[in-house]
């Protein structure tokens, strides 16, 4: 018998014991370890959020600071700051105190400050004190506007200056 | 780190509490700040908040969840933090959590912290009792 050839059943049938525990692994092998991921896993994983781009300003949030987007933003809490989106939503009892820039902002809380945006819808619990700067407005019955509608948006896009001529939320940092 | 417009002055810091929501208390809603989003200022909530975007600044909640294409710089005060993103800052809250896809720089006070294999991790961890935590009014000057 070559001793390259393995002949397992003629060791089982000698009953080998020297040679069985290289044979076969050893049965009393400790259980392997778990990897400290797995214990550390049980952790609560956090919710995918319903649309990845997409933002909810809870209405328990406050910010004081700004807000760029590339994507739709619905904001349902306080903002004290600019806020540049593609869609904004401005939902009841949210309150905005600055500037929103948009394609689309619909607005059913209150904003102190200035819309500049295409498309414009103020609903019936809208309060808006400043100037709205639009393409297409649609007033429901009960908002309350404070400030002048001018269909001006897009039209001074020449001026540098103007906050919305340039791309919404341009990356300031990477 | 940027300096947040000098003109904005930071609001009171909102503390939160050391013992966790009671069974009765709603459950306030949480915020999702999305991917394409980047905020830049004071964040304040009694909720929970979920950033997959950019923020810099200061952000106060109950539970702060930096999901892992997030990147905050700024200080976070919260009583859990579960961090799977970047973060160039402080972290002052009782339980943190460092995901495998974490990457933090600087420093976190806790109370609790656990730290997944995988996380990069460059941050001193001073641990501080939760008094620490129930009595912090304002955050400590950050130190080189």
């Amino acid at each position: 018998m070559s001793i390259f050839t393995r002949d397992d059943k003629a060791h089982d049938t000698n009953l080998d014991q020297a040679a069985r525990p290289r044979e076969n692994p050893p049965v009393s092998a400790p259980p392997v370890a778990k990897p400290p991921q797995a214990i550390a896993q049980p952790l609560s994983k956090p919710a995918a959020p319903p649309v990845p781009g997409v933002s909810v300003i809870s209405k328990a949030l406050k910010i004081t600071g700004q807000l760029e987007s590339t994507e739709d933003i619905r904001i349902d809490g306080e903002v004290d700051g600019d806020v540049r989106g593609v869609s904004v939503t401005v939902g009841s009892g949210a309150k905005v105190k600055g500037t929103v820039y948009g394609n689309a902002v619909e607005l059913s809380g209150t904003i102190d400050g200035k819309i500049e945006a295409e498309k414009v819808v103020l609903t019936s619990t809208a309060r808006m004190s400043g100037d709205v700067v639009h393409q297409d407005i649609r007033i429901e019955s009960g908002a309350f506007i404070d400030g002048c509608c001018r269909p001006g948006f897009g039209k001074n896009a020449d001026k540098s200056a103007h906050p919305a001529s340039r791309p919404v939320a341009t990356p300031i940092r990477t | 780190m940027k300096p947040i417009g000098f003109f904005m002055t930071a609001p009171p810091l909102r503390t939160f509490r050391t013992a966790p929501r009671g069974q009765g208390e709603a459950e306030m809603p949480a915020s999702y700040l999305g991917t394409a989003l980047t905020a830049e200022g004071f964040l304040d909530t009694d909720g929970d908040i979920h950033i997959h975007g950019r923020v810099f600044g200061r952000v106060c909640a109950d539970r702060l969840v930096l999901g892992s294409g997030g990147y905050l710089e700024g200080d976070v005060v919260a009583r859990d933090v579960h961090i799977g993103g970047r973060l160039t800052g402080r972290i002052f809250a009782l339980n943190v959590t460092l995901d495998s896809s974490a990457d933090v720089t600087g420093r976190i006070f806790h109370h609790e912290v656990t730290v997944i294999k995988g996380a990069r991790v460059d941050a001193r961890m001073p641990w501080r009792p939760p008094s620490y935590f129930e009595s912090l009014e304002q955050l400590p000057e950050p130190r080189q």
